[in-house]
């Protein structure tokens, strides 16, 4: 195996001081010369017509610089996700929302927005804005909103599908179920999990007198928003400058594209006060009117032989879509294709779609579909395997997809460390005790459990996906990297870098980066779909390899030997030995290279970047790359205690083994699936957002929506495995969004094996649990 | 709006800042809950009197027999006191299960009593403890029960514009004697109550000598399972003596249907079992075995 210096490490990460001690700029903390608060007027009502809005008393207060409303903001439809600036015909982004609207289909809808010179001010002003509704009837439920006399939410849409129904075949699925042994069909029913990244929405612009506009912002990707904005405020691209400052606090999807409506509400007031602009979301802001996960239906069908061979599925999801589209298309595009890619199954077929209602718009969040396909699919596969008499993991093992199978997505399975990761956890969970951990009679139960799953490393071919990247050696010899991607807490800030320095050969302490900002950087698709190490480092590592070339080119004409012949390691240029045999040079010794009049066995970048520099000549390398795609797997083992006198579930530990393809870093890897854990604990157990009968969202605050908290951790083993991927940099493949993926199948097995009840609908609340046990002892 | 805020180093000076003041004043001791209800226009005070450099609020003491906790004395310093430990496990125990840490290195156990709360932890664990307040009036010193100190939902009789609360005293565990906590929640930390349950007993030769059990939220205030009590009065130890009385307690308690914080059927079903586990509990913590 290659000997790497400085991938593989576990290095300290390059924005480690800066966070530690609170200096790393967010967005949040941003403050400019005269800048101005912006604060949103939200709609209490989950579906109504605007008859009449007078902001004449507000704008009478003193401090307030601007109101915005539909009357006085451009009328251009938009995505607030990035949807609309990657989607490949003949698929047409959703056009579905302006900055705002005469209607208002949710509560927290955006109505109006004032700008004034203290969040104070503003905030008075929200108030004194008087709003006339018709009320509109609503609908929450996705199965309800495809009734026919349901709410139509968009004139535009009158069936409330918003775009494509998805549709993916795969052999004879009829024929599959005809042939097959033994079929089990269930219907899932889903919850609504927020993102709940620390960093709320949040957005400054600052528009200039000469046209120009800048917007600091959360955004996950800012090539994509300036795109964005440039259509809703038909302003050219290239005088929009997006940027992170330079991080962000969190994002797990929330922002692919705008920050919610942060940046054109900012821009938008921005342009009415001639001021600088801020709008940070509050966190109950951020709760109701920001994307969500997709709640809604998954069903599974699953056909085998007696042998346990799978032979036929049928896929089917119904995802509530809320108000607005976002990834409403995408997502349940993502859902089928996941779920129709862990298997081999000959005869496949998926259909699913979502519903507009009048909920918050549903969107992007770590898994996008994945998490709701396998906590249904790895439910039935556990039901079919008691059905058939088999061991659980016997029966994944026999039909988990290997290299080189058929399957339904438009890229190869080019890697697998899926039995791996299954027979390393199975060992840390001590699979073999399932089924006898429990005494007669026991109250509290214990239960062991699996699922497993794959997922994406970019969004290709499910939309445009691509990246550049450029790195120049500055005259001194340090290397400097720009990348469109930003750092939103999963280190890209510091992988980039350890890509450049193992491709150069110089060491990390002389890589230095610049990210996330549209000025200073070439563009690129942003970070989302576990994407950002895998594909911005492809691109990466060409650029590197690109101006390795340079300088080893130009290194050989100093020492007169072919460029083959010279290596460049830990900064310094050197000629290999005789017996390389490299062609063109005749010298018997060790080629020497004459730099200022001095003869020199090998020389450092620095002083070649200087001598080049005195000959009028920058290194600079470029990466522009269309990225391959390639499948992460990972398989979890939970065991779980339920007390079954309190209807309570104590997750005891967790085993998540993960195929990344090669760890570029270890710990940040193990730190990617550990989060993942613990949302997926979460969904599988305690977060949800329900509505009331008024469309109001009961859980509003982290107060309220229980997310874990870290006195909830239980014991997490993270382990890696590596497949070595031939399409990723290194060998990698995509970690971000997987540890989520099986991680609430494998806990409701665990329920399963410890209580004989099995949920087909999450979070398992105390309350479902209450409700099962007293069925289940009739 | 808020114009003043007053650091008085005693307790009569405390006392005469909110006479000052004449009602538009108030006390505030950690803040946690304050500093959010005054935002909000829930609370509205023109003057804090801040009692935290009080000294003689600041401490937790014992003499013959009763224990005191000063007025500023907070949370976490209560939950690490191995005097409290050792005589009121029931109230180290409430104390830890507050917030979080941050929110327990301030906010007080006599603010959580003042603030008025359901399901205050700490105030369901003093009730069972038989705990009383001693408050400073303009008129002179005055005594309540803390299980008496309760005017409604979050509606306290101890009036914080012009009393204070100076410190809250009960009789410390005696040999014989035990007491427990137990909580429901849907997470570790930063989580209310779903059900919280404190118990206190003195056993005597195998038998219960007399118990108290407190439970909450479901009254508006702390709640008594006075005929639970009676039937555990000189009776047997034994697991269907503390099973019975597991059950009497729901004669006492009316919990709501909560959307958040689960149903009134569920609380309902749960509620003995919270009852017979911190009665165990503080049969073991006297010294007892249930068998």
């Amino acid at each position: 195996m290659k000997e790497y210096k400085v991938i593989g490490q576990s290095v300290r990460r390059l924005d480690a001081v800066e966070k530690a001690t609170g200096t790393a700029g967010f967005t949040s903390d941003m403050k400019l010369p005269g800048m101005l608060y912006g604060k949103v007027l939200r709609s209490p009502h989950p579906h109504a017509r605007i008859v009449g809005i007078d902001t004449s008393e507000a704008e009478k207060l003193p401090g307030v610089k601007a109101v915005a409303t539909y009357k006085n903001t451009p009328r251009e439809l938009f995505n607030t996700s990035a949807t609309m600036t990657f989607t490949v015909p003949p698929m047409l982004p959703v056009l579905d929302q302006y900055i705002f609207d005469n209607v208002v289909r949710y509560v927290g809808d955006e109505v109006a927005a004032v700008a004034a010179t203290s969040e104070k001010i503003a905030e008075a002003a929200l108030g004194l804005i008087k709003v006339e509704y018709e009320l509109l009837p609503a609908v929450y439920d996705p199965k309800e909103a495809l009734t026919p006399g349901a709410p139509v939410i968009h004139e535009s849409e009158k069936k409330n599908i918003p775009g494509e129904i998805i549709q993916i075949p795969y052999g004879d699925v009829d024929k599959g179920f005809t042939e097959s042994d033994i079929i089990i069909e269930k219907e899932f029913k889903l919850p609504v999990q927020k993102q709940a990244q620390m960093e709320t929405q949040a957005a400054v612009a600052q528009v200039g007198l000469d046209g120009k506009i800048t917007v600091w912002s959360t955004t996950q990707t800012p090539h994509p928003t300036k795109m964005i904005l440039s259509k809703v405020f038909s302003i050219p691209e290239s005088k929009i400058r997006v940027l992170n400052p330079p991080y962000i606090g969190g994002g797990f999807g929330v922002r692919i594209g705008c920050s919610a409506k942060a940046e054109p509400i900012a821009v938008a007031l921005s342009m009415l006060a001639k001021k600088p602009v801020k709008v940070v979301y509050s966190r109950k802001e951020d709760f109701i009117a920001s994307d969500t996960r997709h709640g809604g239906y998954v069903s599974v069908k699953l056909g085998a032989k007696k042998d346990g061979a799978f032979h036929a599925m049928y896929l089917k999801a119904t995802l509530n879509g809320g108000a607005y589209c976002s990834f409403s298309v995408e997502t349940p595009g993502v859902l089928g294709c996941m779920g129709l890619a862990v298997y081999r199954v000959p005869n496949q077929l998926y259909y699913g779609h979502s519903v507009y209602t009048n909920t918050t718009p549903a969107g992007a969040m770590r898994g996008f579909g994945n998490p709701q396909a396998m906590y249904a699919i790895e439910s039935v596969v556990d039901m079919m395997a008691e059905k058939l008499g088999m061991d659980p993991l016997k029966l994944r093992l026999k039909n988990i997809m290997q290299v080189g199978d058929p399957w339904v997505l438009p890229y190869r399975c080019g890697s697998t460390g899926l039995a791996e990761c299954i027979e390393k956890g199975a060992k840390s969970i001590g699979w073999e005790n399932r089924g006898k951990l429990n005494k007669p009679g026991a109250r509290k139960l214990r239960g062991i459990g699996m699922g497993v799953g794959t997922h994406v490393s970019n969004a290709w071919p499910f939309c445009g996906d691509y990246d550049n990247a450029y790195i120049t050696v500055q005259q001194d010899g340090s290397v400097h990297l720009a990348s469109g991607v930003p750092d939103m807490g999963t280190g890209t800030s510091t992988s980039l870098p350890q890509l450049v320095a193992e491709v150069v050969g110089v060491g990390l302490d002389q890589v230095s980066m610049t990210f996330a900002d549209t000025a200073s950087t070439p563009f690129d698709i942003g970070s989302h779909a576990s994407r950002t190490l895998y594909a911005a480092g492809t691109a990466v590592v060409e650029a590197a390899r690109d101006v390795r070339k340079q300088v080893l080119e130009y290194a050989a004409d100093l020492f007169k030997v072919a460029p083959e012949r010279l290596v460049l390691q830990d900064g310094v240029i050197s000629a290999a030995s005789q017996d390389a045999g490299a062609v063109g040079d005749n010298c018997s010794g060790a080629p020497v290279c004459k730099i200022g009049g001095v003869e020199k066995k090998s020389i450092t970048l620095k002083e070649l970047a200087y001598d080049a520099h005195l000959r009028n000549k920058q290194f600079i390398g470029v990466g522009r790359i269309v990225p391959d795609n390639a499948p992460p797997w990972h398989a979890h083992f939970a065991e779980v205690e339920v007390d079954t006198e309190l209807c309570q579930v104590r997750v005891l530990k967790v085993a998540a083994v993960h195929d990344v393809g090669k760890a570029i870093h270890p710990v940040i890897c193990e730190g990617q699936i550990e989060g993942g854990v613990l949302q997926g604990i979460g969904y599988a157990l305690s977060e949800e957002i329900k509505y009331d009968e008024k469309g109001r969202q009961l859980e509003n605050s982290f107060h309220k929506y229980m997310l874990l908290t870290a006195d909830d951790v239980p014991e997490i083993e993270a382990m890696l495995v590596e497949s070595n991927d031939p399409t990723g940099p290194f060998g990698a493949k995509g970690v971000g969004e997987c540890g989520l993926v099986p991680t609430a199948p494998a806990i409701v097995n665990a329920i399963y094996d410890a209580t004989g009840i099995r949920f087909y609908e999450i979070p398992v609340t105390e309350e479902k649990i209450f409700k099962a046990l007293k069925e289940h002892v009739k | 709006m808020l114009q003043d805020y007053l650091f008085p180093e005693t307790i009569s000076e405390a006392v005469s800042f909110l006479q000052n003041n004449e009602g538009q004043a108030r006390i505030i001791a950690g803040g946690t809950d304050l500093l959010l209800d005054i935002p909000e226009g829930k609370v509205k005070t023109n003057c804090l009197v801040d009692i935290n450099r009080i000294s003689e609020l600041k401490k937790i003491t014992m003499e013959d027999g009763v224990i005191y906790i000063g007025a500023a004395v907070t949370h976490n310093q209560v939950a690490g006191s191995e005097l409290i430990q050792e005589k009121a496990a029931a109230l180290a125990c409430a104390a830890s299960c507050v917030g979080s840490h941050q929110v327990r290195n301030s906010a007080t156990v006599a603010g959580n009593v003042c603030n008025a709360q359901p399901a205050a932890d700490t105030a369901v664990a003093l009730v069972a403890l038989g705990a009383t307040v001693e408050i400073a009036t303009p008129d002179g010193t005055q005594y309540a029960l803390v299980e008496k100190t309760y005017a409604g939902v979050g509606k306290s009789t101890i009036d914080s514009t012009c009393q204070l609360v100076t410190r809250v005293s009960f009789p410390a565990a005696r040999k014989n004697q035990g007491t427990a906590f137990v909580r429901l929640h849907q997470r570790n930390a930063l989580a209310l109550p779903m059900l919280n349950v404190a118990v206190m007993v003195e056993l005597a030769g195998g038998r219960f000598k007399w118990a108290r059990i407190c439970m909450a939220p479901v009254g508006p205030g702390p709640m008594r399972a006075l005929s639970a009590e009676q039937a555990l009065k000189d009776a047997e130890i034994t697991p269907e003596v503390i099973e019975k009385a597991s059950r009497a307690v729901l004669e006492h308690a009316n919990p709501r249907n909560s959307a958040l914080r689960g149903s009134k059927e569920y609380r309902t079903s749960v509620l003995p079992v919270l009852v017979r586990r911190a009665l165990e509990q503080a049969v073991a913590n006297a010294g007892g075995t249930c068998n």
